[in-house]
Order: C-alpha cells, then sequence, then structure tokens
C-alpha cells in the first residue's frame, strides 16, 4: 500500500482548476452527449419528420414538446440536486405534477370534442405499441451519458439519484423523438410517452444503487 | 491542532482554484480528522482504517467539484466520509446504525458547521437528567449503548429510548429558536 503522505503528493501534483458549477456543466456534458446520440438513431433509425417546417407550425408538436421538454427540466434539476453529498431534500419535485395536470386538461377538452365512438382510436393512434419502447430505447444513450456524468460527481442516494437519471433520460428522448412521432393527441401523449418515461426511471431506481457506487 | 472549518474551507477553495499547496494542505489536515473520525465508528484492524482514509482522500479529490463554497465545508466533508463507511460496511455485509451527518458534525466538533449554531452542552441542560446523559454518552463520547446502559445502571432499551426521546425533544427546540 502506498503511504498515506505519498498519495497526497501524487494527488497534489495533477491538479487542474474546477469551474465554479462543475456540477452543472458535468450534467450538461453527459447530456449533451447522450442528447446527439439519441437524435443521431432518431435520424438513423426512424427518420425525422419531412415537413418539418410545417410541423413547427402545428399545436400538436409544441404540445408534445412542451409536456416532455419541461418533465426533462425538472430531472435536470433533481440529478443535479442529487449529485452533491450532503443531505439535501430535493426540492421541486412537485412541479412534475403542473404538465402533467395541464396535458391532462387538454385531453380531457379532445374527449369533449370527439364522439365517443372514436376515443379508442384516438387514444391508441397508430403507435401505441411502438411508442413506448422508442422512447425507453431513445433514453439509453442519454441514461449512459448521464452515469458517465455521475462518476465525477458524489451522489450519496443512489437510487435516488438513479431514478433521477432515468427519469431525465427518458424525458430527454421524449423531447428528441417529438423531431418523429406523427401522433397529435394529447391524451395518447399523456399515456405512452409517460409510460416510456415511467419505464426508464423504474430502471434507473433499479440500476442505481449498482452502477452509481464509488 | 486540528484545523478549523474556516482554514479547511480555504484551503479547499484555493485548491478548486488550482492551488496545489492548499490541495496538498488540505489532505494532509484530513488524515487526523479521518483517522479519528473513522476509528471511533469502524471497530475493524488499524490497515482497514488506513485503507478507508485513503480512499475517502482520493475521492474527496476526485469529486471535489461537488463542494459548494456557499456551503460549510464540514457538512459535505463528513457526509463524503459517512458515504464511504457505509459502503465499507455493505462490502463486509455489516449492519450498523450510522449517525445522521448533523450528528456527526456535533460529535466531531463541527457543530458550527451546522445550521443550527447551538451550544450543545447547553441544550442537553434543558432535557431531564436521564436523557441528557444517554445522548452525552453514546453520542458524543461514542459509548455503545450497552457501555452506557451498565455505566448508567439503567436497561439497553432505557438508554434507546432515552436518547431517542430526548434527540426528539432537542429537535423541536431548535426548531422552535429557529
Amino acid at each position: 500500500m502506498m503511504t498515506t503522505d505519498a498519495l497526497i503528493r501524487s494527488l497534489a501534483a495533477d491538479l487542474r482548476p474546477v469551474p465554479r458549477n462543475a456540477v452543472g456543466l458535468r450534467v450538461a456534458a453527459g447530456l449533451a452527449m447522450g442528447g446527439l446520440v439519441t437524435t443521431m438513431l432518431i435520424g438513423a433509425w426512424l427518420g425525422f419528420r419531412p415537413n418539418f417546417s410545417l410541423v413547427l407550425h402545428s399545436q400538436s408538436f409544441w404540445m408534445k414538446w412542451a409536456y416532455a421538454a419541461s418533465l426533462s427540466a425538472v430531472a435536470i434539476a433533481a440529478t443535479i440536486q442529487l449529485a452533491r453529498p450532503e443531505p439535501i431534500r430535493v426540492r421541486g419535485l412537485w412541479l412534475l405534477g403542473l404538465p402533467i395536470v395541464l396535458l391532462a386538461l387538454v385531453g380531457l377538452i379532445e374527449l369533449a370534442r370527439l364522439p365517443s365512438d372514436q376515443w379508442l382510436a384516438m387514444w391508441l393512434g397508430r403507435s401505441w405499441k411502438q411508442c413506448p419502447w422508442v422512447v425507453l430505447r431513445l433514453a439509453i444513450p442519454i441514461f449512459i451519458g448521464l452515469l458517465w456524468a455521475y462518476r465525477r460527481l458524489a451522489p450519496t442516494r443512489l437510487r435516488a439519484a438513479g431514478a433521477a437519471a432515468g427519469l431525465a433520460a427518458g424525458a430527454s428522448a421524449a423531447t428528441l423523438y417529438c423531431l418523429h412521432c406523427p401522433e397529435t393527441s394529447a391524451l395518447f401523449v399523456l399515456t405512452w410517452y409517460s409510460l416510456g418515461i415511467a419505464m426508464m426511471t423504474a430502471i434507473g431506481a433499479l440500476l442505481g444503487p449498482r452502477l452509481l457506487r464509488w | 491542532m486540528r484545523a478549523s472549518e474556516d482554514q479547511l474551507r480555504a484551503w479547499m477553495i484555493g485548491g478548486l482554484k488550482g492551488d496545489a499547496g492548499a490541495h496538498a494542505a488540505l489532505l494532509t489536515a484530513l488524515v487526523p480528522m479521518l483517522h479519528a473520525f473513522y476509528r471511533r465508528r469502524v471497530r475493524d484492524a488499524a490497515e482497514d482504517v488506513e485503507d478507508l482514509v485513503q480512499e475517502t482522500l482520493i475521492a474527496i479529490h476526485t469529486r471535489r467539484g461537488t463542494y459548494d463554497p456557499e456551503r460549510p465545508f464540514a457538512v459535505w466533508l463528513f457526509a463524503i466520509a459517512r458515504y464511504k463507511m457505509i459502503d465499507h460496511f455493505r462490502r463486509r455485509r455489516q449492519s450498523c446504525s450510522i449517525d445522521d451527518v448533523a450528528d456527526i458534525l456535533v460529535v466531531e466538533g463541527f457543530e458550527d458547521a451546522s445550521i443550527a449554531r447551538m451550544d450543545v452542552a447547553r441544550l442537553l441542560h434543558t432535557l431531564p437528567p436521564k436523557q441528557a446523559d444517554a445522548i452525552r454518552d453514546t453520542r458524543l463520547d461514542g459509548l455503545s449503548i450497552s457501555e452506557a446502559a451498565s455505566s448508567a445502571r439503567i436497561g439497553e432499551s432505557d438508554v434507546k429510548v432515552s436518547v431517542h426521546r430526548g434527540l426528539k425533544a432537542l429537535t423541536a427546540r431548535v426548531r422552535g429558536q429557529a
């Protein structure tokens, strides 16, 4: 075994300055790398929507995007909070309820506008069987990026940190999946997007204690 | 002499800015503190304690970016030391009770670093003597439950209940004053 004095000398020898918001930068780098891979996967595997300028003017695109992006923002904030070792209680998780409630309200309006024999078709859309699994698969590169970020960070609540990283990965993947997904119904998004995101969150909570140990 | 919170924090911030001298001074000052921390809680061979101290120094170095200079250094330090200890027990498949960081700060003499700057002795004085003794023995002097029970000539469950009730009363009092 190395003596403690020698260890300290070797640790101090290669000392590099650390930027002030190192935790945020590290998480952002992990997200960006994972997000890049996910975007390339969408391009190569699913294809982007062809008429993209038209898509950007559609309400349904922005509804899906705002839902997934706001979940992702809250989850990223939780991921950053859980990256510090201090016994901080994670704040702001209740904000996750806002996009869910808002989207549910839009869904109720949709239901009110359609005759009830079309409800099922709207809810299932054309891709309900694939959607959750696609979101889950697209989330994996981002989840790996966040695991990489945590390697230099100090989470002490590993299950919670894993769940937060899974939620952030799932919601960010769903945000990017909007670039492909042709569905337009709020209830579709509320159910099948959320199911994919929830699966990634559960996997994160399951794997956190094993993968995040340091 | 043990370095103060302010001194440790100043070295830590220096290290974060890239000052290798400050970083080495910090790590060197932490060695005896970590030794004391683990010796008090890990009843293993001396080599194991030495291993834990080195592992903790490496973790402090590698993960130094997670320290927020706005917050007390001791809280961050002992949160890492506590995590490393839990990991150590997990690998050994031992179970043991582990204090909260807030309790650790009191035992290690860093109560000023915690948010409530309370005089522990004065606070304990406000409790019934049995509860105060039980807390002082088990939480401050590091006695085990059975040692505390035999020194106070009461049952072990009595000690546990006294500690629990006493801490609860103290928590209520601290919250009331905050």
